[in-house]
């Protein structure tokens, strides 16, 4: 099976996004051969980095699934926009990191996926340093 | 081909090794086995045991027997003879007149013979007795029905392994099908998280943000909110003396066992000596205590109250403090702290890190008395510097700012409180919370 060729791209941005901000980009999907895409999902989400367990929360989500048996045809761009939470801002600390980011999972057969991301900032709090 | 086979995951640093589908996988094949275990349990205990006595209770029809003749049967097993009574009873069912050495429906087996003559001394030879036989297989009969209940009790055993295999083979299944943002939105939507609602409450439209209601709640005397202490005094003593109490309780025993050998003349030095480290932690855990006793004893209560809570970065707040009890101060000090904490996995164990990343003293005093029924007051100003990040909890991490009291007592163990505060990103509007 041939792996389909994702595009995922987020509108040119100046500097970070701030909360209440409206978030646009687009996605493509471009199968090759006999790729068959059973379902896409779609989901704006933050997750955490560091020493601890990874935490994950979505904002958006959105799947696209075809009927029993169907195949989804996804040749065409899909855009997508959606208003950005008050919070939890883009944190870089020394053990916990907040990461939000637009992520892509397209499903093909036989339990295989393909995942695409475009992590983006929110907020605007710098870096944290260690102290003791 | 390791890599790629790798069974287990490991955190190491910030990533984690191994395969998390062949993790699902064989957490799957884990709690099918559990749920096979406990499912043959269920049945087995049903189909032998309860089901047969439930319908000798129930369905079983009544009929009158003659005792013919009683005896105590005996049975081999690994720690001896165990003893079994029988009556050998003579009744009519099904317009027939049947035969049969019966008790209960199943063996009734006890450690000796008295106690299994006891059961049958009763029944007398020529008696006449009720006895119960089965409907459809007349030649089953009992002279004694009742319910066993430990078996009832012990039911418990194969149905938690049935509860706890579907549930863990249900959520690795789950695991293995759905994508880790399907079931976060599924699972945030279950616990009432309106995701694309607009208008949501001052709190929901902050996410993973605590909530400052349980801050709010308590009205301060002097300012707006008084601040709840994270850990009562009273409490982390309670905890030092318990632990205190339970090692040194282990430690005293086989310290004493040790005494009493060398009383007896057959003492060992390698016992004593292995016994060395454990009393030394022992005594460390009784300066702990003491030093709690005094800390808690001493230092009266210190409150702390704020003009508005949540705070916002860069805006000015009033912080009023009030330390009371009896106390000749060296110094006293409260700092503004942020801390990371991150929980992790290693192995069985839970571990918690935790990292300052911001500190700033707000207010410092030295040299002063505090004397009964007149508490030392005073004011500062506190400020979240601009941008700073704010508050954050997840279920794993967490961004936490604390106020920090620490006390130098002339003369006595320095101490410490913590309370905890909530920050709002920059430009937040907290009026409306």
């Amino acid at each position: 099976m041939n792996t389909p060729r994702v595009t995922l791209s987020l509108d040119a941005k100046a500097g970070p996004y701030q909360p209440g901000d409206v978030l646009r980009g687009q996605y493509e999907v471009g199968i090759l051969h006999s790729a068959e895409v059973k379902a896409v999902e779609l989901s704006v989400l933050w997750h955490t980095l560091g020493q601890g367990e990874e935490d994950l929360a979505v904002h958006f989500f959105e799947r696209l699934a075809g009927e029993e048996g169907d195949v989804l045809d996804l040749r065409a761009p899909h855009a997508f926009e959606m208003m950005l939470p008050n919070s939890p801002l883009s944190y870089d600390g020394v053990i916990v990191k907040i990461c939000w980011c637009v992520r892509l999972r397209v499903f093909l057969g036989r339990g295989k996926d393909v995942l695409t991301e475009r992590p983006f900032q929110l907020g605007a709090v710098p870096a944290a340093q260690m102290l003791e | 081909m390791a890599r790629i086979l790798r069974p287990y995951g490991k955190k190491r640093g910030e990533r984690r090794t191994g395969s998390k589908r062949l993790g699902s996988y064989g957490e799957a094949l884990f709690f099918l086995c559990v749920l096979a275990m406990g499912a043959a349990g269920l049945y087995v205990m049903l189909a032998e045991w309860i089901l047969p006595e439930w319908r000798a209770n129930q369905h079983f029809a009544e009929a009158e027997c003659t005792v013919l003749g009683t005896r105590v049967g005996t049975r081999q097993v690994d720690n001896g003879i165990q003893y079994y009574p029988e009556v050998w009873i003579r009744y009519r069912a099904q317009s027939q007149q049947r035969e049969a050495w019966t008790y209960k429906l199943a063996p009734v087996y006890v450690g000796d013979r008295p106690a299994a003559e006891a059961l049958i001394e009763g029944f007398e030879v020529g008696q006449t007795y009720p006895c119960w036989y089965d409907p459809q297989n007349a030649e089953r009969a009992v002279l004694v029905r009742q319910y066993t209940w430990w078996l009832w009790l012990l039911l418990v055993v194969p149905a938690s392994f049935v509860i706890l295999g579907s549930a863990g083979l249900v959520r690795a299944l789950l695991h293995t099908s759905t994508s880790a943002e399907r079931r976060a939105a599924l699972v945030q939507r279950a616990a009432g998280l309106e995701l694309f609602e607009d208008n949501q409450a001052m709190g929901e439209r902050y996410p993973g943000i605590p909530r400052p209601s349980s801050i709010n709640d308590s009205p301060g005397t002097h300012l707006a909110y008084r601040l709840p202490i994270d850990v009562s005094p009273g409490w982390k003593l309670l905890g030092v003396l318990l632990i205190c109490l339970f090692w040194n309780g282990i430690v005293g025993l086989a310290i004493g066992g040790v005494v009493s050998d060398f009383v007896a003349g057959r003492g060992s030095w390698l016992a004593a000596a292995f016994l060395v480290p454990f009393a030394i932690v022992g005594m460390g855990f009784i300066v702990a205590l003491v030093r709690q006793v005094l800390v808690t004893s001493g230092v009266g209560g210190v409150r702390l109250e704020v003009s508005d809570h949540p705070l916002v970065p860069g805006e000015a707040y009033t912080l009023f403090f009030s330390q009371s009890g009896r106390l000749r101060m060296n110094s006293l000090a409260i700092l503004l702290v942020c801390e990371e904490e991150a929980t992790y996995r290693q192995g069985t164990d839970t571990r918690t890190a935790r990292q300052r990343v911001f500190e700033k003293q707000l207010y410092r005093r030295e040299s002063f008395q505090v004397r009964p029924g007149m508490p030392f007051e005073d004011e500062c100003e506190l400020v979240v510097p601009e941008a700073a990040m704010h508050s954050f909890q997840s279920q794993h991490n967490e961004v936490k700012w604390e106020l920090l009291v620490r006390g130098d007592v002339a003369g006595w163990p320095d101490y410490e409180r913590r309370f905890s505060i909530v920050v709002y990103p920059q430009g937040a509007r907290v009026a409306a919370v």
